[in-house]
């Protein structure tokens, strides 16, 4: 197993993983997709809402504001002690309180008060509900950790997915230059440069052979490597790439112990 | 993850797995292909969204079933940790570390 990385910054990463196959890649997929363990708002106590949106409708526009997750400090509350009541280990308490005083204003995420300023809105700028003068909104929230298997807003990413690298052959004896190619790729990675075919970045080929069949001569030939995956992982900002991959191999691993230990019981029977 | 054994015999093995879904049955089941006295893997889920997973091996009789789910497992530990290397590795070798 060899893994390169393409690009990454602070909420995504793009990179090559060499020699595995789809079994493995597709299990770290939806991992991270429905089990790697996020923040987010799960239980809302509306105190005063003179807003024109219902308090449901509230409650779930703040259950899908991003929060900035510490896995270290928080559990599942499934595996916290207190049984899942909800205690200072699995749950975090954030307060609005917000009265348009002066006229028509907006509720942004940014108002939320946390009582941990670990977590904290991805983004102040996330609006809420827009409020007329007088009115008001006033509740107590509740974040906890979950995971994407239950509810979309536990997701740590917006997107996770891999494909094949592409493997473009070009036949340059057969090839007249026609430029036929050229025109039917959708992704514009071919080029005539001076009277010959130039193949541009092959990681951006969808693998859609448009160009096969634009070609008479049978001069190019698209293929895949079915052993090596392009994996492209874009976050939602409340846990850097990293961190989400990393938490899905320890999960994976997680599992692959749990199994043994299972088997190991009942081969003792 | 709760496991309830449905047949158990020396070359055959059915059990359900309960918790689990395609995620960890179709990597353990690709895994077990891979193993030389392994005649056949393979997993079913009845319904997709409440089923549970059943999980059936059969070896050619050199092994214990059991054992070859045992290996499996320990097989896909190791390719964890493996891509775990892997990923922290080709951090600090980028210039993203």
């Amino acid at each position: 197993m060899n893994i390169r990385i393409l690009e990454k910054d602070e909420n995504s990463i793009k990179f090559i993983l060499e020699d595995v196959d789809v079994a493995f890649t597709n299990s770290l997929r939806r991992i991270i997709l429905a089990e790697v363990p996020t923040m987010a708002i799960d239980d809302v106590i509306i105190i005063e809402n003179s807003s024109p949106l219902f308090d449901e409708i509230i409650a779930h526009r703040l259950g899908l504001i991003p929060l900035k997750t510490d896995l270290d400090a928080y559990v599942l509350p499934e595996k916290c002690e207190c049984g899942g009541e909800g205690c200072a280990n699995c749950q975090v308490a954030l307060t609005l309180e917000v009265e348009a005083t002066d006229g028509p204003m907006t509720v942004y995420s940014g108002h939320l008060k946390s009582q941990d300023p670990k977590i904290v809105p991805v983004s102040e700028k996330i609006p809420i509900v827009k409020l007329a003068k007088g009115q008001k909104l006033v509740l107590e929230a509740y974040a906890r950790l979950g995971q994407g298997k239950e509810h979309a807003k536990w997701q740590p990413v917006s997107v996770a997915a891999y494909k094949y690298l592409p493997i473009i052959n070009l036949d340059y004896e057969k090839c007249d230059q026609c430029g036929a190619c050229v025109e039917a790729c959708p992704r514009e990675i071919l080029e005539l440069k001076n009277g010959e075919l130039v193949i541009g970045d092959v990681f951006n080929c969808n693998l859609c052979k448009s160009c096969e069949e634009a070609c008479d001569l049978e001069a190019i030939k698209i293929s895949f490597d079915d052993r090596t995956f392009i994996f492209t992982i874009e976050g939602t900002g409340v846990l850097p790439p990293e961190r989400i991959l990393e938490e899905a191999v320890k999960i994976l691993a997680e599992k692959a112990d749990q199994l043994i230990e299972e088997m190991e019981k009942v081969k003792g029977t | 993850m709760k496991i309830k054994i449905l047949e158990r015999t020396d070359r055959e093995l059915e059990f359900e797995l309960e918790g689990e879904g395609h995620t960890l049955c179709n990597l353990l089941r690709k895994v077990l292909l891979e193993d030389e006295d392994v005649t056949f893997a393979g997993y079913r889920i009845e319904h997709p969204l409440i089923g549970k997973p059943k999980v059936y091996v059969r070896t050619n009789g050199e092994k214990d079933p059991l054992e070859a789910v045992i290996e499996a497992a320990k097989k896909i530990k190791k390719m964890a940790e493996e891509f775990r290397e892997a990923f922290l590795n080709s951090l600090k070798g980028s210039h993203y570390e």
